[in-house]
């Protein structure tokens, strides 16, 4: 590291002695979450699982400066700068499951690398719902991808950081760190039960957006088929660090030119309608 | 972030992989520390490589990888690698980054709220059409490449 580099922190110890609450408390909720472990309903053919990351999101929001106010607002900015640290050993946990399945990469490789375009989906059908319900601008940012950091980074850097799109996009990345892991698991174990897919293809899906989603939706889909455990787990993890390096030149190349052109096509459409837009445009954003 | 205050934050991230994997599926910490050491390990390396590799990709990349790397039938330590990590369950180092990531988002329960029922109507649409539309194109590109 440069020596000119800016640091947050003193000093290791006054990092420790600002953050010690949230180190605390975090493993005071793996305790709890992890305690309570994994919970399974079955729902006709079906099952949802809760796993504990989920209880631990749930308890980290509660404690916040909005509700408890167990945390205040200084630690939660310090807390995201965690998470990046935290998703680094399970994302090694999940590189050392792909190197001992290296065969399977290697058979799937030119899959993986084209991984990434199936994204496309995701914005025809989201940008008519977006504009039925009334959004117009911000919904090309928030229809375009998955808004996780990256995809909203390129967002900014196109539109500009208080453009409409940017507005929509922003909104988009609160839903989906809100309810993103616990929906995507959730889905994926639905869209495993249609039996359209194989566990490998199912793995490969899994590995769009964050880190977060793809290990709620591997380790749902890994409780449904055990068998295939290791496939899906294997497929995630490639096909995640893959779509973290080519996401940002499909979303800057292919989402985004997608979402301008589908837009002019739906607009007309969309121009009379009056019942569900309330006053229109950007009141709807943030 | 200083090397040291990584280590410190890895180790602190450890101590949770550890306590989920005894508390939850029942792996003691005796049994769960080589895996531990190697997943620390591995992404303080992969810490290390993001400063002094001048090419742009997210350390996660680097984690992702050296991973890889390490378990490969080519790598020597191959077998000590993956059976040590064995020892720890899939999901357990993820808890706490769900801890972060809950924390993290604290402030903006209130602003979640206010964009209300629409975006969070959106934000399904687009999560379950990128998922499925990624199901439909993986399929297809895997059945491609077994033909080839």
């Amino acid at each position: 590291m440069k020596a000119n580099v800016e640091y947050m922190y003193k000093s290791l110890r006054t990092r420790f002695y600002s953050e010690k609450k949230i180190y605390l408390i975090s493993l005071f909720f793996v305790l709890i979450a992890d305690g309570i472990g994994e919970i399974k309903f079955h729902l006709g053919s079906g099952i949802i699982i809760l796993f504990p990351v989920f209880y631990a999101i749930i308890l980290g929001v509660l404690s916040g400066p909005q509700v408890s106010k167990i945390i205040n607002t200084k630690e939660v900015q310090a807390a995201s700068k965690l998470v990046i640290v935290g998703i680094c050993p399970f994302i090694v946990k999940l590189g050392i499951t792909a190197g001992a399945n290296l065969d399977m990469v290697i058979n799937a490789g030119p899959a993986l690398l084209l991984h990434g375009f199936g994204n496309v989906l995701g914005l025809i059908l989201g940008l008519p719902v977006a504009m039925l319900l009334g959004m117009r601008r911000e919904a090309i940012g928030a229809c375009s991808s998955l808004n996780r950091e990256y995809h909203m980074a390129v967002i900014n850097d196109v539109y500009g950081a208080s453009s409409a799109e940017s507005d929509g996009s922003l909104a988009l990345y609160i839903v989906g760190g809100m309810i993103g892991a616990i929906y995507f698991g959730v889905m994926a174990s639905f869209v495993a039960m249609l039996g359209w897919f194989t566990p490998q293809a199912l793995g490969m899906a899994s590995g769009v957006g964050a880190g977060i989603f793809m290990a709620s939706a591997s380790a749902s889909l890994a409780s449904i088929f055990p068998a295939h455990a290791a496939a899906i787990t294997t497929m995630a993890s490639t096909s995640n660090t893959i779509a973290g390096i080519t996401g940002i030149y499909i979303t800057m190349f292919i989402a985004i030119p997608l979402t301008e052109k589908f837009y002019k096509i739906l607009l007309p459409l969309f121009q009379h309608h009056h019942i569900l837009r309330t006053r229109g445009g950007r009141q709807n954003a943030l | 972030m200083r090397y040291k205050e990584w280590i410190f934050l890895l180790i602190i991230c450890a101590m949770g992989t550890g306590l989920a994997n005894w508390v939850g599926y029942g792996i003691s910490i005796q049994k769960s520390l080589p895996g531990l050491i190697i997943l620390t390990t591995i992404s303080v390396l992969a810490v290390v490589l993001v400063n002094i590799i001048p090419l742009k990709l997210p350390i996660i990349a680097y984690c992702s990888i050296l991973g890889l790397l390490s378990a490969a039938p080519f790598s020597p330590i191959h077998t000590w690698v993956i059976n040590s990590a064995n020892a720890i369950e899939f999901a357990a180092p993820f808890t706490i980054v769900g801890s972060f990531a809950g924390l993290a988002i604290g402030d903006k329960l209130k602003q979640f709220m206010s964009q209300g029922w629409k975006y969070v109507i959106v934000g399904m649409v687009v999560m379950t059409g990128t998922f499925l539309g990624s199901c439909l194109w993986d399929s297809m590109t895997l059945n491609l490449t077994k033909l080839l």
